[in-house]
């Protein structure tokens, strides 16, 4: 997978949930005591510019026909790790990019109600977007001081400060570390702001995130 | 990459099934699924027969976690990039099948479904996910639905059913899967466990069998105390 200039192989993307306080309230979740973590599997991932492909068998269904937008801060990994702490965390990052985790909504709320996984309704083809380029580590001071924005048809829909994450990256990286290893180009994709909300066949969506750039796509139905 | 026999294969994803087991569904008190279940685990999760299984001290030390369980399955491993497969084309895509012990983090994995987190950091630590120890190919297999499954901890058997009585059979499952997310060569769909389900702990040696496939042999280690 290019990224901008960068060719990456990555084997999983690690994504929190509810890391802006906001976002966890606006679905009525609890605030974590510690990062709640999921994985979307290199299936789902495509590059600026591709096209986000609503999948027919959610379009069509009354139950399940809401698809989201999430705009994130991800991290990519430079190197192998596992039990790292939190002071030696920036030592393993590669460098910084925006990743849109498109989200079937209905069908995530479903399974969540009924106890099952959160896996099918993150994972659909095309569901997770990730550019427009790797911005070193070096190059962003504060990663914790950045505007976060996204856009449907030019309208703002989120708009944030990646200072309002609950857990901070040193924190995050050390956590996961603590269960798995994490391996050379893995992608983290650190949490949602609040204003997350459906998205339809022929939107455009920009997301951006200061000092990295922007990413636009365009929603199409399946074939 | 990992090496199971004599061959080499390079998956993308581990997705695994639920609930496929009627005496399972019962001993977890899920309901019994409408359609296929699916979580993934992830590839840092793999190890072969033989090597060990490291239970972390993380969940050994800590009571609210330390239960971690053994659950032998039939895996089948994906030949070709597939989409869209319709069940009566799913013994085109599949390479072979293998023996794979899911290994599980029980009181996490509860305690996440209670509060209706996701299930993945239960289901992926280091060398949670055993395969092998040979694929045989569909050929060697005619019929991936009548075979003895069974599960021994320190030789006493835990596990014993048959394949016969998967809820979900392989064709509904591949045809469920692939309309959902595309599959890659060497992918692994693991296809749930039966009733029996119980702990392991270190110094146990666990092995997990499957009619025609052989023999998956690992010795449960506490982290630390690694040869």
């Amino acid at each position: 997978m290019k990224i901008g200039n960068t060719d990456i192989n990555p084997t999983k993307i690690v994504c929190i949930g509810r890391n802006y306080i906001e976002h966890a309230k606006e679905f009525d979740t609890p605030i974590p005591s510690e990062p709640v973590f999921f994985v979307k599997t290199i299936n789902s991932l495509i590059a600026n510019g591709k096209s986000i492909i609503y999948p027919r068998i959610l379009y069509e269904n009354e139950e399940f026909n809401r698809v989201d937008h999430e705009v994130e801060l991800a991290l990519i990994l430079s190197k192998k790790c596992k039990k790292i702490s939190a002071e030696d965390a920036f030592d393993y990052i590669l460098g910084y990019s925006i990743f849109l985790d498109i989200t079937a909504r209905k069908m995530q709320i479903y399974d969540r109600n009924k106890n099952l996984p959160w896996y099918r309704s993150k994972n659909f083809d095309t569901f997770s977007v990730i550019g427009p380029q790797i911005v070193p580590l070096k190059e962003i001071e504060d990663p914790h001081n950045l505007n976060i924005e996204l856009q449907i048809n030019g309208n703002v829909k989120q708009s944030s400060n990646t200072k309002y994450m609950i857990f901070k990256i040193p924190r995050l990286m050390e956590y996961i570390s603590s269960f798995l290893t994490l391996e050379k180009d893995d992608i983290i994709a650190t949490g949602t702001p609040s204003g997350v909300g459906p998205i339809q066949p022929g939107d455009i969506i920009d997301a951006s995130i200061e000092k990295i750039g922007k990413i636009r796509n365009e929603v199409i139905l399946e074939d | 990459m990992i090496k199971i026999g004599d061959i080499t294969i390079n998956p993308t994803k581990i997705v695994c099934l639920g609930t496929n087991y009627m005496d399972h569904v019962e001993e977890t008190g899920l309901e019994v699924p409408e359609e296929p279940l699916l979580f993934p685990k992830t590839l840092n999760c793999l190890i072969t027969n033989n090597q060990p299984i490291i239970y972390p001290k993380y969940l050994y030390s800590n009571r609210k976690y330390n239960r971690v369980d053994y659950e032998v399955e039939l895996a089948f491993i994906i030949k070709d990039r597939c989409k869209n497969v319709s069940s009566d084309k799913v013994y085109d895509h599949i390479l072979g099948y293998t023996v794979f012990n899911d290994i599980t983090a029980r009181k996490m994995q509860t305690k996440d479904i209670v509060s209706q987190k996701p299930w993945f950091r239960s289901k992926s630590f280091d060398t949670f996910g055993p395969i092998g120890p040979v694929i045989k190919n569909t050929d060697e297999i005619r019929d991936p639905h009548s075979l003895d499954i069974e599960l021994k901890v320190n030789g006493e058997i835990k596990q014993a059913s048959n394949t016969k009585y998967l809820l979900f059979k392989i064709p509904e499952t591949l045809e469920y899967i692939t309309k959902l997310f595309t599959m890659e060569p060497g992918d692994i769909i693991a296809t749930g466990t039966p009733g029996g389900i119980g702990p392991v702990n270190p110094g146990d040696i666990i092995e997990a069998t499957i009619e025609n496939i052989g023999i998956l042999t690992n010795e449960v280690i506490l982290e630390g105390e690694e040869k």
